[in-house]
């Protein structure tokens, strides 16, 4: 058992553990990186749904300011997206 | 079937590069990108010529189907992007520009909808090239309004905040924008692509390419002109 584990061990090159580390890496980084993007736009749209039912007519002028609102949040999601792509494909 | 299908997986993102030596400079492009926003803009224009026939009508007449519909289209365009402009008149003068721009990205991403046919916007070169052209664009209205004394005083007052101010507003704005409406649609090909090759070979996969092709793709057309909209506007405004 205990051959066993050390041959398998000693299969694990730096590569691997490196290709490894990327994997991780680029997994962890987009999963952290848009908790806080999903949380602000959840607040934005929750906020200007409770703006439209209290004042639908206010409804189109609302829908685009909130859409600029969450593209603008949505940015810290978009670098965690361009860290992860290169961690994948050029490191 | 699923072997064909899982090459699709091994290709996912490779990308066929040529080379053109013109002049002593050797430019490297991907064909496929190449022909694929020119087929998009093809469709562009060809819609507009063909739209164009519609509309000659006597203007004391009802309106036609065509003018119709196109009526609808632009009655949507200018409330929802152009009203956001400081004034009217300028909404109007950028029209063209911003229109252009979104109708351009909505044909291109609704171009991943035909067989055979890719998304230009799947290539990160020219979502980024999109937000250069925008980035010249409002560096140009806001040296237009501020005069260039006032432009440089934008960025470097107070001096030592002037690395963070171009670091975020030459650099990190441009590739936000590109980068934006890049991974969408990138990430839309590859779930496709994915779900298509280990799961469902046909039914699911057009499912998802329709709700996120048509849907996803509206979106990020409306997301990247309405940005680019919301810059122009920060360029303009007067103090």
């Amino acid at each position: 058992m205990l051959q066993e584990a050390q041959s398998a061990v000693g299969g694990i090159s730096g590569a691997d553990l490196i290709q490894v580390a990327k994997f991780l890496a680029a997994g962890l980084c987009m999963g952290i990186g848009s908790l806080g993007p999903g949380l602000g736009i959840g607040n934005a749209v929750a906020h200007a749904l409770d703006g439209i039912a209290r004042q639908p007519e206010s409804r189109p002028a609302l829908f685009s300011t909130m859409i600029i609102g969450c593209a603008f949040v949505e940015t810290t999601a978009i670098y965690a997206l361009l860290i992860s792509i290169v961690l994948l494909f050029v490191v | 079937m699923r072997e064909e299908l899982g090459k699709l997986i091994e290709h996912l993102g490779q990308k066929e590069i040529a080379t053109w030596h013109i002049g002593g400079f050797a430019i490297q492009v991907d064909p496929k990108t190449i022909v694929m926003s020119g087929i998009a803009a093809l469709i562009v224009v060809i819609l507009a010529l063909f739209l164009r026939r519609g509309l000659r009508q006597p203007v004391e007449d009802k309106p036609n189907r065509t003018q119709a519909a196109l009526d609808f289209v632009m009655e949507q365009l200018d409330s929802q992007l152009l009203g956001n402009f400081s004034s009217k008149s300028f909404g109007a003068r950028m029209f063209p520009f911003i229109s252009t721009l979104f109708l351009f990205i909505l044909a291109s991403n609704w171009l991943s909808l035909l067989p055979g046919l890719e998304a230009p916007t799947t290539d990160p070169n020219v979502t980024l090239g999109l937000a250069l052209m925008v980035l010249v664009t409002v560096h140009v209205f806001l040296i237009g309004t501020k005069g260039l004394r006032g432009y440089k005083k934008e960025f470097f007052t107070p001096w030592w905040l002037s690395p963070i101010t171009i670091m975020s507003e030459v650099i990190a704005r441009p590739l936000s924008h590109g980068f934006r409406l890049f991974g969408f649609v990138f990430a839309e090909m590859v779930l496709v692509t994915i779900v298509m090759a280990k799961l469902e070979p046909f039914v699911v996969p057009i499912f998802l390419r329709v709700f996120f092709g048509i849907g996803f793709g509206l979106i990020q057309a409306f997301v990247f002109s309405i940005l680019t909209v919301a810059y122009i506007n920060l360029a303009t405004e007067k103090h």
